[in-house]
């Protein structure tokens, strides 16, 4: 009950305002209770010194920069929507204005994307490897000495990384078309055996006139201006004889 | 006939003066006038308010720079939101409760920030704000101005590490000397909650303030 009693007395001092006088119970229960008493004493003390905290003052130049905090305010806000006051003409002008350097700068950006970067920073970017480089005259076929040709495992394949997927870059392609013949040594390693049931080319057949003595001349040509011309002589087949007397020696009606 | 000597014999000063007085007084025609394009109007409401406003941003987020900035944009805010106003409740009241908004605002957003303070290791138990450890300083003092001081310095350092729904309505009601009434309208809530906040935050300043008191 007496707990009940100051509970009310406290809650009714703790509202009141420093200045202010509390009621006649509270007066009479506080000269009674002393653990109200020191709990009003000590909530007056802590109410005071909060209370001493007092104004700051705002800085001398408040004013000033307020003003000119609300003037750059409205300033920006002009320049913002000031485009919505433009007439129709206008506006629609400086979209197509807008739309005209933006497609310019989208192809220059294709452009610049596609072009291919200079030599010397592939160049920079490959390290020498160890090839046997042979310039290569027109028409002229190079045959290295025994000591001159390297070992299988002293020869370096360049072989370019290509990206994830099945195109090449043009970087790559570059590097490609800049890079330095190498020939490959082969000989030792036998030649591959062609089976007849691979395809050997593509050429439509021709016949050949085997009577007449002619030339089968091939011209090659790299497409980097070596040029090499082959004359083969006429070549005829023990068959192609066979046909030709192909009526004399089959036999009649056995077929 | 008599001849006037005064302004006052000519019948209608009082009424003349009582309307210039209401004009001059009045927070709701200051606004009403800035609203219709009076800076003069405008810069007597920054010149009422602004020592208020950045002092109570001040008590609530202990940076007199940020305060500063603060009560700025309460002004700011104000001034763009004059077309709005409604003269329902007392322009104290209005401008206090969007000053309230930009310190509570500030203060989450330092929140978030998780600004580490060396002393800061004394996390309050309900997940509230961390509560710096302050030490009272318990050598005596000579001076009894710097026992002030240091009292001053140590409640506000105390205050500052209430959360804030505590801190608001301390200061309002402790700092400010505002009624429980309108604190309740500045932070958009009852009477009873008000009281029973303002009650609780003294007890944790009690708390903190043992030394001194």
């Amino acid at each position: 009950m007496r707990k009940n009693i100051c509970e009310v007395i406290r809650r009714e001092l703790d509202e009141l305002m420093l200045d202010e006088t509390c009621s006649t119970a509270a007066v009479d229960h506080l000269r009674e209770c002393g653990a109200c008493r020191e709990f009003h004493e000590k909530q007056t003390k802590l109410r005071q010194i909060v209370g001493s905290l007092g104004t700051v003052a705002a800085p001398a130049d408040f004013d000033f920069r307020l003003r000119a905090r609300l003037a750059n305010e409205s300033s920006s806000a002009a320049s913002s929507f000031g485009f919505l006051a433009w007439p129709s003409l206008q506006r629609g002008f400086a979209a197509v204005v807008v739309l005209v350097v933006f497609a310019i700068g989208a192809y220059l950006v294709r452009n610049a994307l596609n072009q291919p970067p200079a030599v010397t920073d592939v160049a920079k970017q490959t390290p020498a490897p160890v090839v046997t480089e042979t310039p290569k005259p027109a028409q002229e076929t190079v045959t290295p000495t025994a000591a001159e040709k390297p070992k299988p495992q002293d020869v370096l394949v360049v072989q370019h990384k290509r990206p994830q997927g099945n195109r090449i870059d043009s970087a790559g392609l570059t590097a490609i078309k800049n890079k330095p013949l190498a020939t490959r040594e082969l000989s030792s390693t036998g030649a591959t055996v062609v089976g007849n049931k691979e395809p050997v080319g593509t050429s439509t057949p021709f016949s050949i006139d085997a009577s007449s003595l002619q030339y089968f001349r091939v011209s090659v040509d790299d497409g980097r201006g070596n040029a090499k011309t082959i004359s083969v002589p006429t070549i005829s087949f023990g068959s192609q004889r066979l046909m030709q007397n192909a009526n004399q020696l089959a036999p009649k009606k056995v077929w | 006939m008599n001849t006037l000597t005064t302004i006052d014999e000519l019948g209608f000063a009082p009424a003349l003066q009582q309307d210039v007085l209401e004009d001059t007084t009045s927070d709701h025609a200051l606004l009403e006038a800035t609203r219709s394009g009076d800076q003069d109007a405008f810069a007597e409401l920054v010149s009422r308010y602004r020592n208020q406003i950045t002092s109570y941003i001040y008590r609530m987020t202990n940076d007199y720079d940020g305060a500063v900035d603060l009560a700025q944009e309460t002004f700011v805010r104000v001034y763009r939101a004059a077309d709005r106003y409604q003269r329902s409740y007392a322009f104290s009241t209005y401008i206090y409760r969007i000053a309230t908004n930009l310190a509570i605002s500030e203060l989450r957003k330092r929140k978030r920030r998780k600004l580490v303070s060396l002393t800061g290791f004394f996390q309050q138990s309900d997940g509230g704000e961390p509560k710096e450890f302050n030490p009272p300083d318990v050598r005596p003092l000579q001076d009894s101005d710097l026992v002030d001081t240091e009292r001053r310095n140590a409640v506000q350092r105390a205050i500052g590490t209430l959360p804030e729904k505590y801190r608001a309505p301390l200061i309002l009601r402790d700092v400010d000397g505002r009624s429980y009434d309108e604190i309740a309208r500045i932070l958009e809530t009852s009477e009873g909650t008000v009281k029973s906040r303002i009650s609780r935050a003294r007890g944790f300043l009690r708390e903190k303030m043992r030394a001194y008191l």
